[in-house]
This record gives C-alpha cells, sequence and structure tokens, in this order.
C-alpha cells in the first residue's frame, strides 16, 4: 500500500475496515475518525526504537542508543561529529584546536568560546556558568553520572565570562574533544537547587537548548517533542518530533512497512536487509555501527597466559565464515578493534585465519598436547573453558557454535554458558571471572583510538581496581605506546601508534576481532535530511535537519 | 442455590479388592480407543527421543551452512529441513524430544503430585493446617513464577532434573488450590461422612475415596501442565539459565525460530506441532484414565 | 462471615511482611545487579560502577538496605527508579489502566468462552464440536503466545492492514474509544486464546464430572429439560474449581501479560515487569512484588468465599 493511502484525505479501505473492526457500527465510526491528512504528516515525524529511554538527563542515562534520542533533541554540547569525522561547533563558536590558538602548545590549557544567541527552552539565556555548572554536577560524587572519562583530568574550569571558559589539564590528553562532544549541557538555572539530581523532575521533563522541547510522554508507548522556535542554529523543520517505542523488533519493521513509524532507530535483522532495501517507498541505509566483535580471553586463567595459546585459538577459528554465514556478509571482518574504514586502521595487518594446522601445530609446541580424552592438557590442565554472552541473542549463539566446532577439530572443549546480560556484564566481566567472553565494544573515547582503559596493564580492574581492561593483558611496550598516543596530537604520527598497537594485539590476541558491526536502518523515502554517520551511536544526531520532502 | 439435597454419590463402602479393581480399570481403559491411541503416542514418541541416536540421520550439532534454510522435502538427505546454521531439523526434533519430554514430564508430575497432595491435605483437614498450607500458597504466588524461576535456576547449576524440578516447584500452586476447592465440596457428601464413620484412616480417606473422586481436575492439571512446562523451559533457557546453545530442545527451537516466523515458517511449525501432540497424547491418556478410574462415568455415551 | 474476613486480612499483614523479606532477599541473592548495564557502556570504567553502587547504597549490607526500604515503605515512599530516579510508585500507577483493560477483557472473555466451550463440550461428548474444541485447545496450548502474536500482526496488521499492529491509541487519538478498540482487538484475541483454552478444560472436565452423578440423571429423569438440568443443577458445583482458578487468576488483572504486551507494544504492566526484571530495577521489582500480593490475598479470599457460597455445605474456617 502507497503513501497515497495512508495520507489521502480520501475515505481509504484501511479507514473503513478500522471502523469495521472497532465493533461498532461502521458508518457512525468512520465519521468519527478523522483520517489523518497529508498536513499531519509534513508536520511530524515519528521514529521507532525497541527500547523505551527512561532517562532523559543526559548525564544520567547508562548505555549509549536509547536515550540518545531525546538526547540530540533536546539538547546541545560543545561540538558535535559530524558525518565525516570532523568535529564542528555547536554551542562553542569554534572547536578548539593548537592551529586556531585555543588550545596551549603544551595542549593543557583550552579556552572555549560560547555563542551569544542561545537560549534555553525556557527563554533563560545560555551562559558559561552551565558550562561550570555541568562539570561541577559531573565531578560531584553524589551524581550518578554514568562515566567522569576525561572529565577526571580538569584540573581547574574558570569561568572567564558569560561566554568564555579556560580549562586547565592535569596532563595533555588528545581525545579530550570526545569527552565534551559525549556530554550534553544542562541548566544550572533549574538544577542547582535540587537537592538530588537522581531523583529530580527534571530527568523525565527537561529543559535544554536543543532544536525540539520535550512536550508529553505516555509511559510505555512514545514521547512527544514540539519543535523550539528559538534554537540557535535555526529552528527545526518539522513541528513535532515522536518518538515511539515498539518492543518487538519485526513488529516495528511491520510498522515501518506500514507507515505507523518513519524512522527505524533499531537496526533490522539481517536476513531482512535484502527485503528491506527492495521496499518501493521505503529507503534503506546500511551502516558502519561503532562496535567490533571480538572473543575475549582471560589472560589470568592459566589457559591462556601463553600468548601463543591464544592466538592459536584465533587461528583455527572460521572468522570470515562466521561472518558470511552468521551475519550473511553485512558485518566486514577487521583484524583490530576498530573498523578497517577508521583512520587508523592499520592496512599492514593480514588475516591468517582460518589455519586449523598450524594451530594445532602451535598449541603442540606450546606444550598442549592431545589426552587420552582427545583433548589437550599441559601440567594438569585440560583445554577446556566456557564462553559466555548475552543469552537469547541468536546470531551470538551462531558464532560461539562455529567456534565450538573448529575448536573441537584441534582437541579444544568449549563449552557454552550464557547468562542474562545483568549478570554476565556484572562483577563476572569486571572482575574477570569469565574464561572467554563474545562481545562487541566501541572504542573507549569516542572514535578516537586510544585504548588505555582497554589493555594497559594499569588499567585491570581486577588488580588495580580501575579502567576496563577486563582481559587483564600486559605487555609494556603497549603501555608506552598507549601513553605517547594519548598526547600525541598529529594525526599521522597517532597513526603510526596505534598502527603498532594493533600489529602487537593481533600477535598476541589478548582479544580475538572478529567482524565490525554493520546496521542497517528503514525509512520512509520522503524523510530528507538524514545523515547516517557512524563516528556517533545516536542516528538522530542531527534531528534538526529532518524534514520531509 | 442448587437443590444439595440429592448428593446420591454412588457410595463404595465395600472396600474392592485391589486386584480385581485394577483389572477392570485396565479393561475400562483399554475399551477406551482414543486413550490407547493416545498412549501408544507417548510410548512412540518417548521410545523416538530415546533412540535419537539411532534414528537421527545427522549430528544435530553440525554445522552446514552450504544447506540452511531447506524445506521439508527440499534434499532427502534433510527430510525435514534445516536451520539458520543448516543443522537437519529432524535430527533436532529427535534430540531436542529428549530434553522437551524429561522437562515436560518430570515437571507435569511434580506439579500434579505436589499440587495434589497439598491440596487434599490442606482440603481434608481444614482448620490451621488449611490455614499454614494456604498461606504457604498464598506467599508463593505472590512471587511472579519468571522471577522465582530465575532466581532458584541461578544457584542451581542447570541439568535437565534441575530445570524440570524447578518449573514444578514453582507451578503448582494453582492446581493445589484447585484441588483443594474440590476436596471441600467432596468431603460435605455422604460417602465421605459415611468412611469417616466407619472409621476408615485420614490416608485411607484421603488416597482411596477423596484422591479418585478429585482425578478429573487433577489430569486436566496434568494435560496443561505438560505444555506450559515444556514452553517455560525454553523462556528460562532464552534468559540463559536453562539449557545452553547450541544443544536443542522443542522450545529452544521455537524461540530460535522467532525472527523467521514469516520466511521460514516450518523452523516454528514443526516444533509446535511437536509439542501439540505430545499434550494431545497425555490428553486423550487423561481422558481414558479418568474413565478408566471413575466408576460413576459410563462408557461409550 | 464479617469474623472470617477480618481475619483472613488480618493474616496478610504478617504475609505482606513476610513476602516482602523473602521477595528482598532473593532479589540481591541472585546474581548479578543493576550495574552490570553500565559495563556495556565503553566509557564506563570500574571506578565509575564503584562509585554509582555508592550512591543507590548498593555497597551496603543487604538487611540495611531492606530496612531503609521498609522504613520508607511505612512512610509511604515507594522510593525512586534507579533509571529515570521516577517515584515507583508513580511508575507502577500508571500502568494499571492499560494492563486492568487488555487483562480484564481477555480474562472475561476467556471465561465465558472458556466456560462456554467445555460446557458444550462435556454435553456433547467425543462429538465433532468436542474433538474440535480439544484439538484448538492443545493447539494453543503448544505453540508459544509470540508466535501467535506474530503471526497475527503479520497477516492482520501488515499484509490486510485491518487492525493496528500496535499500542493502544494512534497518536493524536489518545482517548478516543473507538479506536482503543480497535487497538484491543489483536491482542485480546491473542491473549485469550491461552486462557480459554484452559478454562475450556477445566470446566468441560468439570461439567462431565457433575453430568455423570445421579442426581443429574435424578433431575433429567424428572422430566427437566436439558437446559434447565446443565444451568440450575450442574452449573453451581461444575464452577467449584472454576471459581478456585479464577481466584488464582486474579493477579493476572494487575501483572499482565508479559509475552503479548511485548509483541503488541501495550503499555502494560507486563512490560514493566520484564524490563524492571532484566535492568534489575530493584525498587520497582518491589513495588509490584507489593501490589500483586494484595491482589493475591484477595483473590484467593474472593475464591474462599464463591466456593462456600455456591456450595452452602462447606463451612469458611480459618
Amino acid at each position: 500500500m502507497g503513501r497515497s493511502n495512508k495520507s489521502g484525505k480520501t475515505f481509504t479501505r484501511r479507514d473503513f475496515v478500522k471502523a469495521t473492526g472497532a465493533a461498532a457500527g461502521a458508518l457512525t465510526a468512520a465519521t468519527i475518525l478523522p483520517s489523518r491528512g497529508n498536513a499531519a504528516k509534513a508536520d511530524r515525524i515519528i521514529i521507532g526504537h525497541s527500547q523505551e529511554p527512561v532517562q532523559y538527563n543526559p548525564l544520567l542515562y547508562v548505555n549509549r542508543g536509547t536515550e540518545n534520542g531525546p538526547e540530540s533533541a533536546m539538547f546541545d554540547a560543545l561540538w558535535d561529529m559530524n558525518e565525516k569525522g570532523q568535529f564542528v561547533p555547536n554551542l562553542a563558536t569554534e572547536v578548539p584546536s593548537i592551529e586556531n590558538g585555543r588550545v596551549s602548545e603544551d595542549g593543557k590549557t583550552w579556552k572555549i568560546e560560547l555563542k551569544r544567541d542561545v537560549k534555553w527552552h525556557d527563554d533563560q539565556p545560555f551562559t558559561a556558568k552551565d558550562v561550570a555548572f555541568t562539570y561541577e554536577t559531573i565531578m560531584d560524587p553524589k551524581t550518578a553520572v554514568r562515566s567522569r572519562s576525561g572529565f577526571d583530568l580538569i584540573d581547574g574550569l574558570k569561568v572567564v565570562d558569560d561566554h568564555n571558559v579556560e580549562i586547565v589539564l592535569k596532563e595533555p590528553y588528545t581525545p579530550f574533544l570526545w569527552s565534551w562532544q559525549e556530554m550534553h549541557i544542562v541548566p544550572m538555572h533549574i538544577l542547582k537547587d535540587e537537592p538530588d539530581i537522581n531523583t529530580s523532575a527534571f530527568n523525565s521533563q527537561p529543559t535544554g537548548t536543543g532544536p525540539f522541547k520535550f512536550k508529553s510522554r505516555t509511559a510505555g508507548s512514545h514521547i512527544v517533542f514540539e519543535r523550539f522556535e528559538d534554537y540557535h542554529r535555526g529552528a527545526a523543520k518539522v513541528k513535532s518530533l515522536i518518538q515511539k517505542t515498539v518492543p518487538d523488533t519485526m513488529v516495528l519493521y511491520g510498522q515501518v512497512k506500514t507507515g505507523e513509524v518513519d524512522y527505524m532507530m533499531t537496526s533490522l535483522p539481517y536476513d531482512r536487509w535484502d527485503e528491506a532495501a527492495a521496499l518501493p517507498d521505503r529507503a534503506f541505509v546500511e551502516l558502519p555501527l561503532p562496535w567490533v566483535q571480538f572473543i575475549y580471553f582471560n589472560c589470568g586463567k592459566p589457559q591462556f597466559a601463553d600468548p601463543k595459546v591464544r592466538k592459536a585459538l584465533y587461528m583455527a577459528c572460521e572468522m570470515q565464515k562466521s561472518l558470511d554465514d552468521i551475519y550473511l556478509g553485512r558485518w566486514k571482518r577487521t583484524l583490530s578493534y576498530l573498523h578497517t574504514s577508521h583512520w587508523a586502521y592499520n592496512h599492514d595487518l593480514k588475516d591468517e585465519t582460518p589455519n586449523i594446522e598450524l594451530a594445532a601445530k602451535m598449541l603442540d609446541e606450546a606444550g598442549w598436547k592431545v589426552g587420552a580424552d582427545g583433548i589437550r592438557e599441559k601440567d594438569g590442565h585440560k583445554m577446556k573453558f566456557t564462553m559466555s554472552t548475552t543469552a537469547g541473542n541468536t546470531a551470538r549463539q551462531g558464532c560461539q557454535a562455529l567456534f565450538q566446532q573448529n575448536w573441537k577439530a584441534i582437541g579444544v572443549e568449549m563449552e557454552i554458558n550464557n547468562m542474562p546480560g545483568s549478570v554476565v556484564w556484572g562483577e563476572y566481566t569486571t572482575k574477570s571471572q569469565f574464561d572467554t567472553l563474545l562481545v562487541a565494544w566501541a572504542p573507549i573515547v569516542g572514535m578516537d583510538p586510544d585504548y588505555t582503559a582497554r589493555c594497559h596493564s594499569q588499567y585491570i580492574p581486577a588488580k588495580h581496581g580501575q579502567g576496563s581492561n577486563y582481559v587483564q593483558y600486559e605487555n609494556a611496550e603497549v603501555d608506552a605506546l598507549l601513553d605517547k598516543g594519548a598526547i600525541t596530537v598529529d594525526r599521522a604520527e597517532r597513526t603510526k601508534i596505534y598502527g603498532e598497537v594493533q600489529k602487537i594485539l593481533l600477535d598476541e590476541v589478548p582479544f580475538a576481532p572478529q567482524g565490525g558491526v554493520f546496521g542497517g536502518f528503514v525509512m520512509d523515502k520522503g524523510l530528507t535530511g538524514v545523515k547516517p554517520n557512524q563516528y556517533v551511536t545516536d542516528s538522530t544526531w542531527n534531528i534538526q535537519d529532518w524534514s520531509w520532502s | 442455590m442448587t437443590e444439595t439435597d440429592n448428593i446420591g454419590t454412588t457410595v463404595d463402602l465395600t472396600p474392592m479388592r485391589s486386584k480385581k479393581l485394577s483389572r477392570s480399570v485396565f479393561r475400562r481403559f483399554l475399551r477406551h480407543r482414543l486413550a490407547v491411541v493416545g498412549g501408544a503416542m507417548v510410548v512412540i514418541l518417548l521410545s523416538s527421543a530415546l533412540c535419537a541416536p539411532l534414528l537421527a540421520p545427522h549430528d544435530p550439532l553440525l554445522i552446514e551452512t552450504s544447506q540452511r534454510f531447506l524445506a521439508p522435502g527440499d534434499n532427502a538427505a534433510f527430510p525435514l529441513g534445516t536451520d539458520e546454521l543448516g543443522r537437519d531439523t529432524l535430527s533436532r526434533l529427535l534430540y531436542g524430544g529428549q530434553i522437551s519430554l524429561v522437562v515436560g514430564i518430570t515437571a507435569m508430575l511434580m506439579t500434579v503430585i505436589t499440587g495434589s497432595l497439598v491440596g487434599i491435605v490442606s482440603g481434608y483437614f481444614g482448620g490451621w493446617i488449611d490455614n499454614v498450607l494456604m498461606r504457604f500458597v498464598d506467599t508463593m504466588l505472590c512471587f511472579p513464577q519468571v522471577f522465582l524461576l530465575l532466581v532458584i535456576a541461578a544457584f542451581v547449576t542447570p541439568s535437565l532434573l534441575s530445570i524440570s524440578l524447578i518449573i514444578g516447584l514453582t507451578s503448582w500452586m494453582e492446581v493445589a488450590r484447585i484441588i483443594r476447592s474440590e476436596i471441600l465440596t467432596l468431603k460435605e457428601q455422604d460417602f465421605i461422612k459415611a468412611a469417616v464413620c466407619y472409621g476408615s484412616s485420614h490416608t485411607r480417606i484421603m488416597v482411596r475415596e477423596l484422591l479418585p473422586n478429585a482425578m478429573a481436575p487433577i489430569l486436566v492439571a496434568a494435560t496443561l501442565k505438560v505444555a506450559t512446562a515444556v514452553l517455560m523451559e525454553s523462556y528460562i533457557s532464552y534468559l540463559g539459565y536453562g539449557i545452553q546453545p547450541p544443544l536443542a530442545s522443542w522450545g529452544n527451537m521455537l524461540t530460535n525460530a522467532q525472527g523467521y516466523f514469516d520466511t521460514v515458517p516450518f523452523l516454528a511449525i514443526l516444533p509446535g506441532v511437536m509439542i501439540t501432540l505430545t499434550v494431545m497424547s497425555f490428553n486423550f491418556l487423561g481422558d481414558g484414565l479418568r474413565d478408566a478410574l471413575d466408576p460413576r462415568l459410563k462408557m461409550g455415551q | 462471615m464479617l469474623q472470617f474476613i477480618l481475619k483472613r486480612l488480618l493474616y496478610a499483614i504478617p504475609l505482606l511482611i513476610g513476602v516482602s523479606i523473602i521477595g528482598f532477599a532473593l532479589m540481591h541473592l541472585a546474581p548479578g545487579g543493576p550495574l552490570g548495564v553500565y559495563t556495556l557502556n565503553p566509557t564506563v570504567s570500574v571506578q565509575d560502577i564503584e562509585r554509582i553502587k555508592v550512591i543507590y547504597g548498593l555497597d551496603q549490607p543487604t538487611y540495611i538496605q531492606y530496612m531503609r526500604w521498609a522504613g520508607n515503605m511505612l512512610v509511604g515512599d515507594w522510593g525512586n527508579t534507579f533509571f529515570g530516579g521516577r517515584p515507583v510508585l508513580i511508575v507502577i500507577l500508571e500502568r494499571v489502566p492499560a494492563t486492568l483493560l487488555l487483562a480484564g477483557l481477555s480474562l472475561s472473555i476467556a471465561i465465558l468462552l472458556g466456560t462456554g466451550i467445555g460446557m458444550l463440550g462435556a454435553v456433547q461428548r467425543y462429538s465433532i464440536f468436542d474433538y474440535l474444541a480439544t484439538t484448538g485447545a492443545m493447539f494453543a496450548l503448544s505453540f508459544p503466545t509470540f508466535w501467535f502474536g506474530l503471526m497475527a500482526i503479520f497477516v492482520f496488521a501488515v499484509e490486510m492492514r485491518w487492525f493496528p499492529s500496535g499500542g493502544m491509541f494512534e497518536l493524536g487519538e489518545e482517548g478516543n474509544v473507538l479506536d482503543l478498540l480497535h487497538h484491543l482487538v489483536l491482542p485480546t484475541v491473542v491473549l485469550s486464546l491461552v486462557i480459554v483454552a484452559t478454562w475450556s478444560r477445566y470446566s468441560r472436565s468439570g461439567f462431565l464430572e457433575v453430568i455423570g452423578q445421579d442426581y443429574i440423571r435424578t433431575a433429567h429423569a424428572k422430566g427437566l429439560s436439558n437446559r434447565l438440568v446443565i444451568t440450575r443443577h450442574a452449573f453451581p458445583n461444575a464452577a467449584i474449581p472454576l471459581i478456585a482458578l479464577l481466584g488464582v487468576q486474579m493477579p493476572f488483572l494487575f501483572s499482565g501479560a508479559l509475552v503479548t504486551e511485548t509483541i503488541f507494544g501495550w503499555p502494560g504492566m507486563g512490560r514493566l515487569f520484564v524490563d524492571a526484571l532484566t535492568m534489575k530495577e530493584y525498587p520497582v521489582l518491589m513495588g509490584l512484588m507489593m501490589f500483586t500480593a494484595v491482589f493475591v490475598i484477595v483473590g484467593n479470599l474472593l475464591a474462599d468465599i464463591g466456593v462456600a457460597m455456591v456450595d452452602p455445605r462447606i463451612r469458611l474456617e480459618g
């Protein structure tokens, strides 16, 4: 059924059936039920997500994805990341850099100038005090902010005047731009008297500077946003924006087909991509998402202490086949923690998988000999371990089954031990209790190639109580490279540093890269201004530019 | 209100010799054609699951992605087709039957036995025993079953038996309440009062008089619980506390087929049909049993 | 009677306290916790997780956390959600109407239809109708609800476009009763399927039981019409297990249906519970449990009274 049908002013078949279906007199119903006209369609965009955003305070939400909808609709950051991978100013007049003199030569002092014509949704002016307040709130021990990454490096933040802020860092930190790109600014005049920001009414009825104002929320169903006429980058093209929650992905897909949803924020299952791409009046976009999927080896376990063993296990896996057959060729093979399309990706890396013979030989050399039961063993340890991931993820279960089969061929026994997300990603992961995990993770600081928290030896939480090096990987050379990369500004130089890190990681395989995650999104063909952006997690990052053609 | 004056239920006070009873029961059961068919089906299902290693044409775990999504009949080597990883559906159904039937039957027995026991004891004795038992039932009912399942499952290492027991232990309350209500009316009837007067022991009254007369709802509960237990297993497994992949059960085959419900409908329909067949067989078996056990019902109406 | 009710309500107090203690303990004993979800955000490090743990008081021993919760409950404070920081009571109450509507409608339909089908099946035992009803019920019980739901949406919403595929209202039609009815059709049908199947089985066996009894035969022999015999004589006695079943199913009116609500995007309690359980939203789970407990107590109390009213020989004691 075409668009003309669903938006036509005439009495359509759908309206008729709808009326009869309502178990009321058909004629009465038809006159009562208004048919939705073109005007309504042109004035609103309905985006659909399978999860319901519950936290609209940009400092407090937990995970990226669901809550990015309200965030990008209602709030602004100092600068954004565009689809070309460049920082572009948003609330700031300019993105600070050494070239434009806003970052000092030693990289420690940052001068940020703010736009002057910015207003909060309640007409109050936006000033430097709001930026300072946002920083102070993030660092307040009573605030349940998800992360202080980057902000904990700030030595001092000074409000110079209403539109200028000066930040001094304890040490230079190149990815610092990302920290502010990910934190949107909250209003001081509303939140300063709030006794407890974690339970503030603001969190479900916020006031921001963004292109849309909060209008209403129907629990479990949808949120309605209304255009903010005084938006500093120009008022949005449509009057209202609706974020709808449709828990089942297949039903959500059905709603995009019927026109009940205009843009599907949740990625479509891979087996539906061809069908979706062929839909007559729907557009289909395929794009890399920041995540890369890995097999995580816990280097603290006796089986995985030896890099040679990890490499052998990695070599036995049919990685390309897993992507082709389980992700139907939609994901792209990558050999590092970055997508191959990332500027810092090391293109000299070679894919050596699968090589069963070599894998078996390497295990032999490492001293793991096949025992009487067909399973390899060494010093009383069996080459036997579990692999865990969130239960119920059928695609990952398929990968696990394939790797299990691959490893069985070289005398390695893997048992699948999947658990609910709240268990597997709790202390089981953070205290490094797992054997192996199958997990997809994005880079740690936006899309910056810095990977300190994941593989620097000082960032093993089980040992040092900080970081997220859950595999407990220790390598002095990698440590030195990571330390250097974090303070190096020149991109070519950084490419070299992180290229070397990627090379070592592929040799020692603390985590075995499988593939870069891709997503497929369906939308109404009439929707314009949608800019797929692989550098951010929110597809609605430029929602103010969306409109109907 | 009912005319409760004519409660002329068949009063069978002369204790039948058990041999004679069981023979007549068996004869009555055999006369019940559907019940025999049901019983035979149960035997066939059980033995085919048991003999899965002999009957299955393929390794149920073997991934053969070049052969995936075959429909039944597409390829003679895979008579019932293949799933999203190219695993043979027939083999998975056979092996899956091992898990699903064990879970279904064990959990059902557990549910029905616990439920009937609590229901009969509670209803028959009344007073403080009833009060204690029913408040316990209330307490158990306060926790959503899914919640109880997950909490218990998290502490017990998942095995076939433990999953079955957990399902059984969290679903008997409904049965207990129903049986108790049945017993409450039964015990006011003359034949029970008479049995009490004759000095029959409590156990004897409960087992020989009350249980057979409350058999009808017990058997219905049994049929229903087979189906719910099989589906419940897949739910626990889906959440990560049950059977781990890549092992198959009918329930998890259904769950995995969720994404292909319209594109490859057989993936869901086949395990669904297996569950239907099982429940159906148990239902007819139960019907037959009830007719055979119930002295009041005449055959072949 | 009044004394019986009062006594039972008195018992409810220790029961509620017990339920809250057991529930709280089980919830905290189970592995995993609300902070697991933070780990998946790559910017979150272990020190962040430790910090948040302190803010939510999750670093305290369980009994302290319980005392805190119970103390707040006594003054009517149900706490706030971890994610969103909203008052739990509001979070729960705003879902009540949706669930009450869907569950209430489905349960009523199921009671009427299920009892009717069962009764007919019993009267015309081994007829074509009886076999069809039996097969239908077995089929409904053996396929999972999500399958029926997805099929219904696929056929009637996406292909035929007769009904909307989810939600309660068309956007901008909030409050329109006709629109609401239109949205109710598919979820109600799907949700009713399983309940009808259950009810029809218990009802069929209940009526079979009664029909076989002598007093019914006597009534027949007295020349009473079939219908009169069934409605006047058989029905009340066959209804006894059904009343007990209804009592047990009462909390369903509050707790709703997990799968049906998820598939149809129905903004009800079932989904709230699933979300709370996956996210380990302890305050919400506790709130839901307390509400459910009240429904369980009232449901079973009503069932006990109901059974005693149908069969006056039964004395209410306890």
